[in-house]
C-alpha cells in the first residue's frame, strides 16, 4: 500500500487524536503559567520558608521525568478516592512540572527589571501585591516570552507521554493504528507532520505576540 | 532579516519531506537480501526483539533480570544456533514496537506473548505455534464479578491493550463495560490495582500468574473470551530459509527431538506438562 492510499485510508481518524493533544496542551499550557507565576509570587512574598518551599518544589520537578508525575497522579489519585478522568489527570501533571520551569523563567525575567523600579513603587505607596500585579508581572511576561514559547512547544511534545495512560491523543492514535495494521512507518511519519503543524502554528502565535508587545 | 525567519520556518519541514520519502522510496530496495539465517550464523549472535511487560512469558525479575517462558524459547533456539545460550541479546519495546523492530531489520525474529492473527501475518511472518494461549478475564475481588456477564454492565471498567482485537473482543462479549486502552500489561494491571478498572482481558497465562501472585486482591474468570489462540516467533516475511529453519525449530520442540528441554522449560514457568508431544503418544510419566 502506498503512503498516500494509507494517509487516505486512515488520515481521518487521527483527527480526535489531534483535536485532543490541542486541547490538552493548550489548557496545559494556560494553566503551567498560571501556577508559574504564583509561584513566582510565593517566593518573592516576605517570609522564608514558601520560598524555601517552592525552591524544593522546583528542584524536585526539574530533576524528575516528566513520566513519573503523570504515573503517579493517575494511578495514585483513584486509591486516595479521587478517580478523575485521564485527561485531567495528565494535564495536572503536565501543569505541575511545566509550572515549576515556567515559574524559573520568570524569575530570569525579573532580573531583567531594574531594582529603581521597586524603590519607586514603594515610594509610591503601591502594596507589595499591588507592586506584583501592575509594574512587575507584565513586564516579566513580556521578557519571557520567547523562553514561554518554548517551554510550551516542550509542553505540547510531552503531551505525547499522556497515549502511557489511555489519553487518545495522536501518539496514541498512531501505536492504535500500528497496532491495527502493523504499518509502524506509515502512521508515525503521519503522526511526525501533525506535531510539526502544532508546533509551528505554536512558534508562529508567540512570535506574534511577542511582536505585538515590543512597544520598548 | 525577513527571509531568514521564513527559511528558519520550512527547513524542518522540508527535512521531514525528505525523510518521507527516503523511507517511502526505500522500502522496496530491500526485497533482495541474503538470507538473516546466513547473517546471524555470520555474526554470531542472535538478536531477538521482545516485550519486557509480559509475565510469564517476558518480564523482569526481582533482581532486573530479562526472563520468563518466551525468553527460554528464545535461549533454546540460540543454543542450536551456536551451540551457547548466551550467544542471544534481546532488544526491548513496547507493544506496538515489535513490527518495526523487525520490518527495519534491527532484530532477526521476536517473542514475547505475541499472538498470531491473519491481519498481522500481512505485514510480519509468523512460524508455527510454540504455546498455545487463549486470553483470559482478571478481576478485583472488591468488584464481585463472578462471570462476564456480571461484567458486562456500565458500572464497570476494563482494562485493555491497544491492539484492535481486545476491542472488538470487549464489543462482542460486554458491549456495556467502560473501556481504557493502554499501551503495556504492566500498565492494565497497575489500572485494576489503583481501581482505575475492575477488570482485565489478557492471555491466560499472563492472567494465571498475576492471580497466583495476587491471591488476596484478583482471580481469573473461568473460561476463555473467545477462542485458543496460538503465539508464534515472529519475523520479516518473505525469507524463506530463516523462517524455515525457525518452524522447523519450533516443530521440534513440540513434536520432535527437542521436546524433552520444551517441557523442561515449560515445567519450569507453568508447573505442569506441556500438551502431548503427539497425540497418538502415551503423555510421559
Amino acid at each position: 500500500m502506498s503512503f498516500a492510499r494509507w494517509v487516505a485510508i486512515y488520515g481521518p481518524t487521527y483527527l480526535t487524536g489531534l483535536g485532543w493533544t490541542a486541547v490538552t496542551a493548550f489548557g496545559a499550557a494556560v494553566g503551567a503559567i498560571v501556577w508559574g507565576c504564583v509561584l513566582l509570587l510565593l517566593r518573592l512574598a516576605g517570609p522564608r520558608w514558601p520560598a524555601r518551599a517552592v525552591d524544593a518544589y522546583v528542584q524536585l520537578f526539574r530533576n524528575t521525568p516528566v513520566l513519573l508525575p503523570i504515573y503517579i497522579v493517575y494511578f495514585g489519585f483513584p486509591l486516595v478516592g479521587l478517580p478523575w478522568p485521564a485527561v485531567i489527570c495528565g494535564g495536572l501533571a503536565l501543569v505541575l512540572q511545566n509550572g515549576a520551569y515556567v515559574s524559573e523563567i520568570l524569575r530570569g525575567g525579573l532580573k531583567a527589571i531594574d531594582r529603581v523600579q521597586f524603590d519607586a513603587a514603594r515610594s509610591l505607596g503601591l502594596t507589595p501585591w499591588n507592586t506584583f500585579r501592575r509594574i512587575l508581572l507584565p513586564q516579566v511576561l513580556v521578557y519571557s516570552i520567547p523562553a514561554l514559547g518554548s517551554q510550551v512547544v516542550l509542553l505540547l511534545k510531552d503531551t505525547s507521554l499522556l497515549s502511557a495512560i489511555t489519553v487518545t491523543e495522536l501518539t496514541m492514535q498512531a501505536k492504535l493504528l500500528t497496532e491495527q495494521t502493523g504499518a509502524a512507518y506509515e502512521a508515525f511519519i503521519v503522526v511526525a507532520l501533525l506535531y510539526l503543524l502544532l508546533v509551528s502554528t505554536t512558534e508562529v502565535m508567540f512570535r506574534a505576540a511577542h511582536r505585538a508587545v515590543r512597544w520598548r | 532579516m525577513r527571509t531568514l525567519r521564513v527559511r528558519r520556518f520550512w527547513t524542518p519541514l522540508v527535512a521531514v519531506m525528505v525523510v518521507v520519502m527516503l523511507v517511502v522510496m526505500a522500502r522496496p530496495a530491500a526485497a533482495e537480501e541474503k538470507s538473516r539465517l546466513d547473517v546471524v550464523q555470520e555474526r554470531g549472535k542472535l538478536i531477538v526483539v521482545t516485550l519486557t511487560t509480559v509475565p510469564p512469558f517476558a518480564f523482569n525479575d526481582d533482581k532486573g533480570q530479562l526472563v520468563g517462558f518466551d525468553i527460554d524459547i528464545a535461549r533454546l533456539i540460540t543454543q542450536a544456533l551456536f551451540k551457547d545460550p548466551t550467544k542471544v541479546e534481546f532488544v526491548s519495546v513496547t507493544a506496538e514496537g515489535r513490527w518495526p523492530a523487525i520490518e527495519s531489520g534491527r532484530a532477526d525474529m521476536g517473542v514475547g506473548g505475541t499472538t498470531t492473527y491473519p491481519d498481522r501475518a500481512l505485514r510480519v511472518a509468523f512460524t508455527r505455534p510454540f504455546i498455545d494461549s487463549g486470553i483470559s478475564v482478571l478481576v478485583s475481588k472488591k468488584s464481585g464479578i463472578k462471570s462476564v456477564a456480571d461484567l458486562n454492565q456500565d458500572k464497570f471498567t476494563i482494562a485493555n491493550l491497544n491492539n484492535p482485537q481486545m476491542a472488538d473482543r470487549a464489543k462482542r462479549f460486554f458491549p456495556k463495560t467502560k473501556v481504557l486502552t493502554f499501551d503495556t500489561p504492566s500498565a492494565q494491571f497497575l489500572a485494576v490495582r489503583s481501581g482505575r478498572a475492575n477488570a482485565l482481558q489478557i492471555d491466560t497465562p499472563s492472567a494465571d500468574y498475576w492471580a497466583s501472585q495476587n491471591k488476596d486482591d484478583m482471580e481469573v474468570l473461568p473460561g476463555l473470551l473467545g477462542a485458543s489462540q496460538n503465539n508464534g516467533i515472529f519475523l520479516k516475511p518473505g525469507d524463506f530459509k530463516w523462517w524455515l529453519w525457525l518452524d522447523t525449530a519450533v516443530a521440534e520442540m513440540r513434536s520432535g527431538s527437542w521436546y524433552p528441554q520444551y517441557t523442561e522449560i515449560y515445567q519450569k514457568w507453568f508447573s505442569k506438562n506441556p500438551p502431548p508431544q503427539k497425540f497418538y503418544l502415551e503423555p510421559p510419566r
